[in-house]
């Protein structure tokens, strides 16, 4: 019988990082369209994927240059939407895609889409995919040329699936094309920039208020930015915060156009570890970041939780915001079992692996690209799912998707996973109840 | 300016058509992309993809594969997943990165059967043309491939072709095949929808076909010219919706935008039973052997904005349309169609 190829914590870590087994690695076999491989390997498909982030600038509308089929997942963001009056496409025919005839055209499609609206827009942003990669297009240059042509300034977004795996995947281009209409203001010492992500964190995250501990009066992030005059002031941030590696390169050029510098924090959900990233960034920044009583406060959630379902089993999947393998560790250290991760195994989080190898060695590892999940059927119960993609592996189990656009981050997000948790473990055991 | 969408989304594409022909066969489909294609048909255009599993995955092609035209390497994991998954056969998809480097895709069916020793069927879908293009190849080489053996006809037996969730809007064809039922057909059966390959390899035993969509009467003529399997052309089954929308537009101007042949079946409703002076048009195939006076093909958007309420009293079509026809004041009814506006009617 056919089954799904999967890994114990304890083999893959004997293999070592160098040596980790094809199936658990995309570039060596087909890929299987999991929901978690469409938010992976299709830059455009899900949540912000390269077309709605290229929209974070306020007041942009995007044309996608490209043949149909590339724009054609755009329909699902609903014509009712408020993106439906910033998309516009122009589609390439076989010519088109042969001979690269269409660059010359861009243009005059960017002059009738601005003609077309009753306002002008903050800026175009080209989106281009696949067929423009092969064909070397300098979309930069084009865009010059369109923003002369149309008077509006206009950006290029790079959705090359191609080059997923290169140094610059199109998830960290977009975020370096977003922020690439900055132009040097004077700086404020007192701002900070929050990057990484295309919605804004959790409003209660306590790193709000430990920078404004830290004497700092304004945090800006993109997406609450509503008009383009609040998105300029980015630019007057003493620092920038970046909580996710695919922002690292839109700081860097941030640093390079506009002299400010970065600190790079990760999502983590071990509340110790998060205790000792905030301690380093207060030493970076000169401040002293007391969160004794969140850290206090989220231990104690999570003993409440514990105490109220015990040491529960967990699935864990890569659909949801969080690395799945450090958030299985932090489950495994706070006490709980975690009997599979779906996960994409990487340099970074393979150190978390061999963590797990000593504490759960026969945790199982899935890759929800191989093919073989096709045949992936549960092997023992688990108790609650973090992920959306576990939802569809245990599709009678409770859990939390955990993959709302809010960010989770922080302690607050830690506290909010178990809420979470709670809710739906409670919900499920009061339908259980209402049964018997 | 020509190809330029300012209101519309863009329609399914012919990859989307030729896996959606293909999904039920128990074959092993590759797209031949870098994964946004394979997310298009998984995460959009293949309604059944969360209901019923297929095996249906993207080649995951990188930059320097398609620079080095790497088919080989292609064909290496093409293989692999073959030994894992034992399909009844193999299917290769195109998308735009082949049609830029201009893949040989009979050498890539020669060099996947020599690796696997199954069929191969490749479709050089290249993502500019519209979903039925796909559909059209993919039910032809279908055919090609498995429908062999001549059978002896067994009376009442009907084949479907050319129903896919992308014509039919949904992802069920038990619709279809009750209305058959009624006209009398003792075992309709729906090619690809439904069922699966064996039905393919039987279809020499049809008494006749009923061709559902242009995209399926290539499949239907090659049934004709090797079985002698007679045809016609019908769209049995228009949403009840619609039906009952129609039930007030006695005598008036309607123009039916939609498949041909469901336009052309609801044509035929509206003039026998309410006296409707009825216009076709559509976006895709259009046969000239089943348009009538009058007809049109729609070309783009601007098409769409140059239909006014001095043509027509009323318009039925799927209603992401309405967005673009700003000088068209009259009634609009929705008839969904799935490749338009990713809607279903169930």
């Amino acid at each position: 019988m056919n089954k799904a190829y999967c890994i114990t914590a304890d083999e893959l870590a004997e293999r070592g990082y160098k040596n980790i087994p094809d199936e658990l690695l995309s570039a060596k076999h087909l890929i299987y369209s999991s929901p978690a491989t469409l938010a992976f390997n299709s830059p455009g498909a899900q949540g912000f994927g390269v077309k709605r982030a290229g929209l974070a600038v306020p007041g942009s509308v995007m044309l996608l240059v490209s043949p149909a089929c590339c724009g054609r997942n755009t329909s699902a963001l609903g014509a009712e939407s408020s993106y439906a009056d910033r998309f516009f496409y122009l589609l390439l025919d076989d010519t088109d895609i042969v001979t690269g005839r269409h660059l010359s055209k861009i243009p005059q499609a960017v002059k009738e889409v601005c003609d077309s609206l009753d306002y002008t827009p903050s800026a175009v942003m080209i989106c281009i995919t696949c067929v423009d990669a092969l064909l070397g297009t300098d979309m930069e240059r084009v865009c010059r040329k369109c923003s002369d042509f149309a008077g509006v300034p206009t950006v290029p977004c790079y959705m090359y699936a191609l080059t997923r795996e290169k140094r610059l995947p199109p998830m960290s281009a977009v975020r370096k094309s977003v922020y690439s209409l900055l132009k040097p203001t004077k700086r404020r010492p007192d701002e900070v920039n929050i990057m990484g992500f295309f919605s804004p964190l959790m409003d209660d995250c306590e790193l709000y208020a430990l920078l404004k501990s830290a004497g700092v009066k304004k945090v800006r992030e993109i997406s609450r930015c509503e008009t383009f005059e609040e998105y300029e002031k980015i630019a007057q941030a003493n620092f920038s915060l970046v909580l996710n590696t695919e922002a690292r390169y839109a700081a860097q050029e941030m640093q390079r156009s506009l002299g400010i510098p970065s600190v790079e924090l990760l999502r983590l959900y071990q509340a110790d570890k998060i205790h000792n990233q905030y301690r380093l960034l207060g030493k970076a920044i000169g401040a002293e970041l007391d969160d004794r009583e969140y850290y206090d406060d989220t231990l104690k959630t999570i003993e409440n939780f514990k105490d109220k379902y015990g040491e529960i089993t967990f699935a864990v999947g890569e659909f949801s915001n969080c690395d799945p393998i450090e958030t299985a560790l932090a489950l495994l250290r706070y006490g709980f079992k975690v009997s599979e991760i779906f996960a994409t195994v990487g340099e970074l989080n393979f150190s978390f692996v061999k963590k797990i190898a000593e504490l759960s060695p026969k945790t199982r590892i899935y890759s929800n690209l191989s093919p073989t999940m096709l045949y992936y059927e549960p092997d023992g119960e688990i108790d609650a799912y973090i992920g959306k993609d576990c939802k569809y592996y245990h599709p009678d189990a409770v859990g939390a998707d955990w993959n709302e656009e809010i960010q989770p981050f922080g302690y607050a997000g830690v506290k909010a996973l178990f809420k979470e948790l709670d809710k739906q473990l409670n919900g499920n055991k009061r339908k259980g109840e209402r049964k018997q | 300016m020509k190809n330029l969408l300012k209101f519309l989304t863009p329609f399914a594409p012919d990859q989307s058509g030729a896996s959606a022909a293909l999904y039920e066969l128990g074959g092993l489909i590759v797209i031949c992309d870098a994964g946004g294609c394979a997310g298009n048909v998984c995460g959009f255009d293949e309604p059944r993809w969360f209901t019923r599993k297929s095996a249906i995955f993207s080649a995951g092609l990188r930059d320097m594969d398609a620079i080095l035209g790497r088919d080989d390497k292609l064909v290496e994991k093409l293989s692999k997943a073959a030994q894992q998954i034992k399909p009844a056969f193999t299917a290769i998809i195109g998308t735009p990165v082949p049609a830029v480097i201009a893949t040989d895709f009979r050498a890539l069916r020669k060099m996947t059967e020599k690796a696997t020793g199954l069929p191969c069927i490749t479709c050089e879908c290249t993502g500019t043309n519209y979903y039925d293009a796909g559909e059209e190849q993919a039910f032809l080489d279908i055919f090609k491939a498995f429908a062999e053996k001549s059978l002896p006809v067994q009376k009442g037996r009907l084949g479907i072709i050319g129903a896919t969730p992308l014509e039919i809007s949904s992802i069920s064809a038990d619709k279809f095949i009750t209305a058959c039922k009624k006209q009398g057909w003792k075992d309709p059966v729906c090619y690809g929808m439904g069922t699966g390959l064996d039905e393919i390899k039987a279809a020499s035993s049809a008494e006749k076909n009923l061709v559902i969509s242009p995209a399926g009467i290539k499949a239907a003529e090659y049934l004709k010219e090797k079985f002698s399997t007679p045809y016609e052309i019908d769209f049995p089954c228009i949403p009840e919706s619609v039906i009952n929308s129609a039930q007030n537009l006695n005598g008036k101007k309607v123009l039916i935008i939609h498949t041909q042949t469901a336009a052309n079946s609801l044509r035929e409703k509206l003039t026998s039973e309410y006296g409707c002076e009825c216009t076709a048009a559509t976006f895709f195939m259009q046969k000239s052997t089943l348009c009538r006076k009058g007809d049109f093909k729609l070309n783009g958007e601007e098409d769409l904005q140059n239909i006014t309420s001095q043509d027509y009293d009323v318009v039925i079509g799927d209603k992401a349309l309405r967005r673009a026809m700003k000088n068209f004041k009259g009634e609009f009814i929705d008839f969904p169609h799935f490749a338009l506006s990713g809607n279903l009617t169930d």
